[in-house]
């Protein structure tokens, strides 16, 4: 799409009224994408999964059996409106405009997807603590070029679809600001929960390439059509991601839930596609023989269901000190566990808040410690340690990357999603 | 120029006597101006350090002490360079409207500091602003400084504020316990396109031939020259050359026992050359005494080197230094085809 299509292209519109949010936005985005055909949830919700975040089933696949990301995101960091700790009115308000979004739409890309998550701050208003189970710690640096400011609110909800009027009418719902969707009544939890920040995005074909016009991304348009992300290549293979029953707490009175993990990342792409070469780009997404055998064709979607390493992992040294740079996707391989899974289930989407560039980094992983243990893999720093690769020079795609902020939360079970005690 | 002759009074005295600009075209090479800022690369070039196209001079934006370092920031023309991955090499275009560069130096030693664990640039004017991660850089009249070609907001008065990052690289001797924290150092520059073409820009008539561009003679700022055969420390086994890259060799004691510390410097100018994977075996007798890789370090002695602990080095120890991969670094003109394939050098202990 050239840039003279801007502000007429219907997903470029959508993806700017997501951005901007608000009553205006929604009802040009119901202009844009027209009013879709959209059944409504179920009424009776007792057969919804227990697990927030089982999402999979509900998503579609690509060709290849990938799961694909919903193209639409809202993110909410909400505050706990009142003091010390939520009462029982409190807890009811929140999970009736939570049954008032699952009774809207259908849980599926198409209808919408959300979760509810807590952060460490959250449960320090209760004198009781986390079970064990739960691996929580405050937010902090995860690498040592890094200074990331703590993201502390009490909760983060999560909205995704496919449709960005889905998303901007699920958020206008939660704070208030309209009484039914999709000819549901509704209700909010406005007067349990003031946000504090909104962050937005989109991933999936076409979204990047027609939202490149931020900070962070030379002007000369080089995002790819087809590319799913800013940096031009697809990710989220499925054998590159935990199950969700990987990432499932297995234990204690919040088994079923999850952790998130939510980064907010710059992205700086100038070097990227002005002075890298495809060869650059390809050796560091991936790796130094993805690069020299060319096995990646256009944005990657040739390589299946997986990311071709075949143990390229294994070299990661050998490659840093005979090839010069090492690959994002071979260094993080290296996070894995005993039964050769990854530990991380990625579900981040790409930004233009603030006109930026930038991706929403958000995994879900069974403890904070296993994402700890796929960002130290990735960091590579046993790797600059030991060869020519720098701490961020052609050491996978750091230079590219600026973390300003992360939060860490636990999402609980459905069962205990609204307000939950430390002790449920 | 002996970099090692600095103080650090010397030093600040220097920087808070001298304005901005005064250090233009310091090298007394650069005579002719000329309107052809990026002459055709030179045809036919040797696989070694050869004379360039053209020698640029550059602009000092100023120099700040941060962190217990100095920073220096500077500009020239925006100009092609080479980046490195492996032996391959990519050119970048020239592009934006100023090639920006910043290097670190400790000021009590005169040693030029990696800052590999990420140093960037923030520029501003008003609402406009700018970031990059510059890359690490060998040039001929400057030797290892970190820089890019960066696009601006027009003339104007810039912020550019320098996050030097820590000195990941292992620090020792007395650098143990420095800079190994991020220090900021921030600067005013007024950029303006007239002050950009004064600086002094000529063609070679020599390009292409083997050789080097003098080093620049600054007096404010020390260059990354390694040291003397002279000045190492400890017991120096000696030195081989190869590759158009000069290997010193010597071992040192410290805390941990012996190491052997090497010490690859650019033919002509005696640059260090960083970000080498090098590794070494120690033969003695026949036997192999040592075999493992060496890892890079710097220290106010040393410099940047690469070491490895070993139990002890004997007379007649044959010291082999293998060169896994050169120096990846991006590489201005000139050093753009040197050093991607150094071949193996031995150098026998007396």
């Amino acid at each position: 799409m050239g840039r003279t299509d801007r502000g007429v292209s219907r997903r470029d519109f959508v993806k700017a009224a997501v951005a901007i949010g608000g009553t205006s936005a929604l009802s040009a985005c119901l202009d844009r994408e027209g009013a879709p055909d959209l059944d409504t949830g179920p009424e009776d919700l007792s057969a919804l999964p227990a697990r927030q975040h089982a999402w999979n089933e509900s998503l579609s696949r690509d060709e290849a059996g990938n799961v694909t990301a919903a193209r639409h995101h809202v993110l909410l960091l909400l505050e706990y409106a009142g003091e010390g700790t939520p009462s029982e009115d409190d807890r009811e308000t929140v999970e009736q405009a939570l049954r008032g979004l699952e009774r809207a739409y259908p849980r599926s890309n198409e209808g919408l997807l959300f979760t509810v998550g807590y952060t460490p701050a959250y449960f320090d208003r209760y004198d009781a603590s986390l079970p064990e189970s739960v691996d929580l710690p405050r937010p902090g640096a995860l690498a040592p070029f890094e200074d990331p400011k703590p993201d502390e609110p009490d909760a983060l909800v999560h909205l995704a679809s496919d449709y960005g009027q889905v998303v901007l009418g699920a958020e206008e719902a939660l704070l208030g600001e309209r009484e039914t969707l999709n000819d549901v009544e509704v209700s909010s939890f406005a007067d349990v929960f003031e946000p504090t920040d909104r962050r937005t995005g989109f991933v999936g074909a076409g979204l990047p390439a027609a939202n490149q016009d931020v900070d962070g991304i030379p002007d000369s348009e080089p995002v790819d059509e087809d590319a799913p992300l800013f940096m031009g290549f697809k990710s989220g293979f499925e054998k590159n991601q935990a199950s969700e029953d990987r990432v499932t707490i297995r234990e204690g009175p919040f088994a079923e839930g999850t952790t998130t993990h939510l980064s907010k990342i710059q992205l700086h792409l100038d070097q990227w596609y002005n002075q890298d070469s495809r060869y650059q780009r390809v050796g560091k997404m991936f790796s130094p023989a993805h690069a020299d055998e060319e096995k990646v064709e256009g944005v990657g979607n040739n390589l299946g269901t997986d990311s071709g390493l075949d143990g390229d992992q294994d070299r990661t040294l050998e490659d840093a000190r005979t090839k010069g740079m090492v690959g994002h996707t071979q260094k993080s391989a290296r996070a894995r566990d005993e039964n050769d899974s990854p530990l991380i289930l990625r579900r981040d989407f790409d930004s233009t808040d603030g006109g930026e560039a930038g991706l929403h980094f958000l995994s879900l992983q069974r403890t904070i410690s296993d994402f700890v243990e796929t960002r130290e893999a990735m960091n590579g720093t046993d790797v600059a340690d030991q060869s020519a690769v720098g701490t961020r020079n052609n050491n996978g795609i750091l230079q590219y990357l600026t973390v300003d902020r992360r939060g860490n939360y636990l999402m609980p079970p459905r069962d205990h999603r609204s307000l939950p005690r430390p002790d449920p | 120029m002996d970099s090692r002759q600095w103080t650090r009074r010397d030093l600040l005295c220097a920087s808070g006597a001298v304005g901005v600009g005064a250090l233009a075209g310091c090298s007394g090479l650069l005579e002719e101006q000329s309107t052809n800022r990026n002459p055709s690369v030179v045809e036919n070039r040797p696989d070694a350090i050869y004379r360039p196209s053209h020698v640029e001079g550059m602009e000092m934006i100023g120099m700040q002490e941060a962190g217990g370092r100095m920073v220096g920031l500077m500009y020239a023309y925006a100009h092609r360079f080479w980046t490195l991955t492996g032996s391959v090499t990519e050119l970048v275009q020239p592009g934006g409207d100023v090639h920006l560069m910043a290097s670190i130096w400790d000021p009590d030693s005169g040693t030029v500091l990696p800052a590999d664990t990420g140093l960037r640039f923030e520029l501003t004017k008003g609402d406009w602003s700018a970031e990059r991660a510059p890359w690490t850089m060998l040039s001929q009249n400057m030797g290892f400084h970190y820089g890019d070609n960066m696009a601006l907001d027009g003339e104007g008065t810039y912020t550019v504020t320098v996050e030097t990052g820590a000195v990941g690289t292992e620090r020792v001797g007395d650098f143990a316990d420095s800079f190994g924290e991020s220090a900021t150092a921030q600067f005013e520059w007024e950029y303006s396109e007239a002050a950009r073409s004064e600086i002094p820009f000529r063609t070679l008539d020599d390009a292409g031939d083997p050789g080097a561009l003098d080093p620049m003679e600054m007096d404010m700022m020390p260059l990354s020259f390694a040291p003397s055969m002279d000045e190492l420390p400890g017991q120096v086994l000696g030195s081989a050359e190869a590759g158009d890259v000069h290997f010193a060799a010597t071992v040192v004691s410290g805390d941990d026992g012996d190491a052997i510390a090497v010490s690859p410097r650019t033919r002509y100018n005696g640059y260090v050359l960083p970000a080498m994977s090098l590794s070494a075996t120690l033969d003695r007798d026949g036997s192999t005494a040592f075999d493992d890789i060496l890892t890079q370090a710097v220290g106010p002695d040393l410099g940047y080197h690469y070491r490895a602990s070993v139990d002890a080095v004997e007379s007649g120890d044959e010291l082999t230094i293998t060169t896994d991969s050169g120096p990846q670094v991006s590489r201005h003109e000139g050093y753009e085809t040197a050093f991607t394939d150094v071949p193996d050098v031995s150098i026998t202990a007396d």
